[in-house]
């Protein structure tokens, strides 16, 4: 007789363990399952080397939707969030830094030293960027409606963004028109002539994402990314203790709620009896019953592998085979023995200028030359790096006076030509470091440890499919009413009682907690009934 | 000298006898309306037009084939009467470098043992994309004859509008709905990757998707220009793509004959070097040679920069505008060799004369070719091996060239009006032209035996001699952001412009490029309204 549960849901990722927070609070005793033998998802911190942490995957939070801090009073369940004033500290190859701190007027005096013309453009990008981002904010926290025939609910929902789009005055409305669909390159090129600035704006547009800076609808990227951050280049946010510390936060506040959690769980299979999800079945051949099974997995994993598709219509299962999620990111951890030396700057400066995020990736077409080599099957030997020294805020990650180094290196596509991730692992792990090499010399006789990530790990052991980390592209054909298919952006699927509440559906993008937030409403509901 | 005023006052001056501008002239002018036409050059049809560069041999110089002119225009217009005839251009030929082929017809069941040739799969997928393809474009075709709203304001009209469309995509079947939002959003090779997995057969079906866009194959939006290619493929009015008999020119010939005939004045050698605008409104043109011309209404077919930036004070413009204007994105991206040939030419990988010939001949074998193509581009250079589509229009129409002889139309892409820097045009233009010859005698070793004479037209050429601002063929790139309520810029897409009494009918508004003939005729029945309006 298998044990019988309300609400299952698998895998105890940042949204999961959100979902599970509400719907804890809501009094539905949900089960977390995590195939791992610690929660976090992506959103986790181990021991790099001995004494040295790091957040093993994100190292930056989406931000946080402030909504869900509250509600989960994360800070009561022991994180600190760190966001250092330097949001990004960019390099150029003749050895000078764009130090952008996140305030605007610190930014646009750093600007100016490149130029003036900037200087004075940048508060204005910031100002649109705000009121656009503000827009955007709204539509994330909607469920998607549904189409053939929206609900009362829906309409109204609708209404109150479109009198936001409209509170945004004609001039940013039209940009907003234009931005959607536009390339970031073109974007930034309307504002900013100075290239170092443009391609570190830009590159928020092509983060985690199968696009160049040249690809049209690498603007909307952008705009997703700045609803929850309205930097122009990001801020960095960090916690106190790594990444894993939000989710470790998270998850005692759901456990607090009345949620449990199981690690070392894997589910194997969902069982589906006359078109309805009746129960799981973990790798150990237990079966749990449940009311709901809800799945942080990605919808690839969840309705194609852990589902048999035989359940599911033909043409629904051929739409989710053509849901985009070529992953292109590859991850390098570094303990080091010192701070490395970066040449464009002063030494006494170093500390505080490293302590946000950098990025490496001086030109547009820099970036866009890294794109190029992905489309046809090789990972790019001029990498677009974004890296974060996270030791800096929270000297607890490393011993005194020693450092990690958490860098993400783009493009690394999943599919290479005419090798494999295994034998292409140290060569990644080497252009990686050479290529930061070029900005700090020094940093090759400081590395202690050297962890590698490819995409090929990020779907073995982190259960990515594809080793895609928003859980499927951002793009146009996969937003809002179209994530993950279109119709399907309401967290429900085809088999009745299962759910999505993952990256994978509305609005995904980064760690932000807001799929779990709006996933838990939506099934709150159809528990009522 | 002081500049001689004519006394002649017309209520519309067109502004360029393209065959927007023509078309534009002819619908006022049958209206009732005095229409003057102005084109600058010696000949009429703009980007559409023949000319006998070569003795004996009449080049389609820019535009080679047709078959998006809307039905409608044609008979309102009585273009047949007119002279207007066009000849099937039957099927698509892409040589591959293996030695194979693939060639499509319009025969059905030969395109299809075709495909199987290759694929089974596809072969039973291309039906149904042709379906598809057929729904999309039924959703769609209204939108091109329809004026764009302005989402921006409260006017009930406008709302009606969106709610129209709203609705409209409600109506389609949930597949259809998923297709429309694929196309309108997907790169060209996302979409077709669905549907298809022959290499050779998803790049020929993609080029129609970047012609004349600064986009590869993979780039999100080429879908859409996919579509508005496929437009014409399966409009009832025509069969497919055609010649149009005497070249293209012969297009506009027929319009231009058609718009005299209800009225219009048409002068050539008439380019303007000034709009004059008294106090926010329109008053009349001034000629490059001085002379001045009164009109109600001035309606400029050439594209935006030209008319605002280089013909009008800037002083009489919203900074904002300008700055939209100066922000709208040309970028050409292609360029033209024509050929006038001793014999045909005489492919590897099917020898000798043959049907095949008489189709288009599509250089793209490979997609990673197309995108590759597309990388040389983004960074400056011409594309060194680029995608090519060629015809031959002298088996179709001999009457284009002398007897046993041929004239081969080459549209090339990738060639970007902006050269990397230290590189010009007229510098590279014989190594682009040789580079094409080099990269078709790969797959047809003959022709460089058979060239009696080579033009070639750069993009630069197509700025300096036909007025397309960077060499774009569509007065602008069909790019997502620069479509229907957006184009040209946000707040002027219904062909109105900031000033008074001066509007817009060219290829640069809704919706857009190729030999469609839709902006002129729109913007004729908006101008019509205003009329009626101040009258």
């Amino acid at each position: 007789m298998p044990e019988q549960r309300n609400v299952i849901i698998i895998g105890g990722g940042h949204n999961g363990l959100v979902t599970a927070f509400y719907l804890a609070k809501a009094g539905h005793k949900p089960l977390v399952l995590e195939r791992r033998s610690q929660v976090g998802g992506a959103a986790i911190t181990d021991e790099l080397h001995p004494g040295f942490r790091c957040s093993t995957l994100a190292h930056s939070a989406g931000p946080l939707r402030p909504d869900v801090v509250k509600d989960m009073q994360l800070d009561k369940h022991g994180l600190k969030l760190l966001s250092p004033e330097v949001g990004v500290v960019s390099f150029s190859p003749e050895g000078r830094a764009l130090i952008l701190y996140n305030d605007t007027a610190r930014a646009a005096a750093e600007i100016s030293k490149f130029s003036e013309k900037d200087a004075k453009k940048y508060p204005e990008f910031q100002d649109s960027l705000r009121k656009m981002s503000k827009v955007i904010g709204e539509a994330l926290v909607l469920t998607p409606p549904n189409i053939d025939d929206p609900s009362k609910g829906d309409l109204w929902a609708m209404l109150q963004t479109g009198r936001a789009i409209r509170g945004l005055g004609k001039r940013d409305l039209y940009r907003l028109l234009r931005w959607g669909p536009a390339a970031v390159a073109d974007v930034v090129a309307e504002y900013f002539e100075t290239e170092l600035l443009r391609a570190t704006v830009a590159a928020r547009g092509i983060f985690g994402t199968f696009l160049g800076p040249w690809s049209a609808g690498s603007a909307l990227t952008l705009l997703i990314r700045a609803a929850g951050d309205a930097q122009a280049a990001g801020a960095a946010s960090f916690a106190a203790g790594g990444m894993g510390a939000v989710t470790q936060a998270m998850a005692s506040a759901a456990k607090q709620a009345g949620a449990e959690i199981r690690t070392d769980a894997e589910v194997a299979e969902i069982r589906v009896q006359e078109g309805a999800a009746v129960s799981v079945v973990l790798a150990s051949g237990e079966e749990i019953t449940a009311k709901a099974i809800i799945s942080n997995a990605d919808p690839k994993r969840t309705l194609l592998k852990l589902v048999d598709p035989t359940h599911l219509s033909p043409d629904f299962v051929m739409k989710l085979q053509h849901y985009r999620m070529p992953g292109t990111v590859a991850k390098v951890n570094l303990a080091l023995s010192a701070l490395p030396t970066f040449s464009a700057l002063k030494s006494q400066d170093q500390n505080s200028i490293l302590s946000g995020r950098i990025h490496i990736g001086p030109e547009i077409d820099y970036l866009e030359r890294a794109f190029d080599e992905s489309k046809y099957g090789n990972f790019s030997r001029q990498p677009y790096l974004e890296v974060a020294i996270p030791s800096l805020t929270d000297p607890s990650l490393a011993p005194p006076g020693q450092h990690v180094m958490s860098i993400y290196m783009q493009y690394a596509p999943f599919k290479l030509k005419g090798s494999n991730w295994e034998n292409e692992r140290v060569a990644l792990g080497d252009t990686v470091v050479k290529t930061l090499a070029q900005y700090a010399p020094d940093l090759p006789q400081l590395i202690l440890r050297h962890q590698v990530i490819t995409p090929q790990d990020l779907e073995e052991q982190y259960g990515l499919t594809d080793g895609h980390i928003f859980h499927g592209e951002l793009a146009l054909d996969q937003f809002f009413t179209m994530r993950p298919l279109l119709d399907w952006g309401r967290y429900r699927t085809p088999l009745q009682n299962l759910y999505l509440c993952g990256s994978g559906t509305h609005p995904g993008a980064g760690l932000t907690g807001g799929s779990g937030s709006n996933a838990a409403r939506e099934i709150i509901k159809d528990l009522r009934r | 000298m002081a500049a001689l005023k004519s006394n002649s006052n017309y209520d519309v001056i067109v502004i360029g006898g393209g065959h927007n501008g023509l078309v534009n002239a002819a619908y006022l002018a049958r209206a009732g309306k005095k229409v003057v036409v102005l084109e600058r050059r010696h000949v009429l049809g703009g980007a559409a037009v023949t000319e006998e560069i070569f003795p004996g041999f009449k080049f389609s110089v820019c535009s080679y084939v047709v078959s998006l002119l809307r039905p409608e225009i044609i008979r309102d217009l009585d273009l047949p009467r007119h002279g207007l005839e066009i000849l099937p251009l039957d099927g698509t030929f892409s040589p591959m470098p293996s030695g194979d082929y693939l060639w499509r017809v319009n025969d059905h069941g030969q395109t299809h043992r075709e495909i199987a040739r290759h694929s089974k799969l596809d072969a039973e997928a291309y039906d149904e994309f042709g379906k598809a393809m057929q729904a999309m474009c039924r959703f769609v075709k209204p939108i091109l004859s329809m004026v764009p709203p302005d989402p921006a304001t409260l006017n009930p009209k406008e709302l009606m509008k969106m709610l129209f469309l709203g609705r409209r995509f409600q109506g389609l079947a949930s597949e259809d709905k998923y297709n429309q939002v694929q196309l309108m959003t997907m790169s060209a090779i996302d979409f077709l990757d669905q549907w298809f997995e022959t290499d050779v057969l998803k790049a020929t079906m993609s080029a129609s998707g970047i012609i004349g866009t600064f986009l590869g194959v993979r780039s999100p939006g080429t879908a859409y220009v996919l579509l508005h290619h496929y437009m014409g493929e399966i409009d009832g009015a025509f069969r497919s793509w055609g010649f149009a008999r005497g070249g293209t020119g012969a297009i506009s010939n027929a319009i231009a004959d058609a718009a005299r005939e209800a009225g219009v004045e048409i002068r050539t050698k008439s380019g303007i070097q000034k709009i004059i605008v008294k106090d926010g409104q329109a008053k009349g043109v001034v000629l490059a040679n001085g002379d001045e011309i009164q009109g109600n209404i001035i309606s400029s077919s050439i594209d935006p920069r030209q008319t605002f930036v280089h013909f009008i004070d800037s002083s009489n413009l919203p900074a904002d505008f300008l700055e939209d204007i100066n922000r709208y994105k040309f970028r050409g991206s292609s360029g033209k060799v024509n050929l006038a040939l001793d014999a045909l030419p005489n492919f590897k990988c099917m020898p000798r004369e043959g049907a095949h010939l008489r189709g288009a001949i599509s250089i793209s074998p490979s997609v990673e070719y197309m995108e590759r193509a597309y990388d040389d581009a983004k960074y400056g250079n011409f594309s060194r091996r680029p995608y090519i589509d060629m015809v031959i229009p002298s088996l179709t129409d001999p009457s284009v060239a002398p007897p046993g002889k041929h004239v081969m139309s080459c549209f090339v892409q990738y060639a970007p009006y902006k050269l990397r820097a230290g590189l010009n045009w007229d510098d590279q233009k014989e190594a682009f032209g040789n580079n094409v010859i080099n990269t078709i005698a790969e797959y047809a070793p003959n022709i460089k035996d058979i060239i009696l004479y080579k033009q070639v037209v750069t993009p630069l050429d197509l700025e300096r001699d036909f007025g397309l601002t960077e060499g774009n063929i569509f007065q602008g790139e069909l790019s997502l952001e620069q479509l229907f309520f957006l184009r040209p810029v946000p707040g002027y897409a219904q062909f109105r412009t900031p000033i008074k009494n001066l509007y817009m009918c060219g290829s640069a508004t809704h919706p857009g490029g190729g030999i469609m003939g839709a902006p002129g005729r729109l913007a004729a029945l908006e101008i019509l309204k205003d009329f009626k309006g101040a009258a």
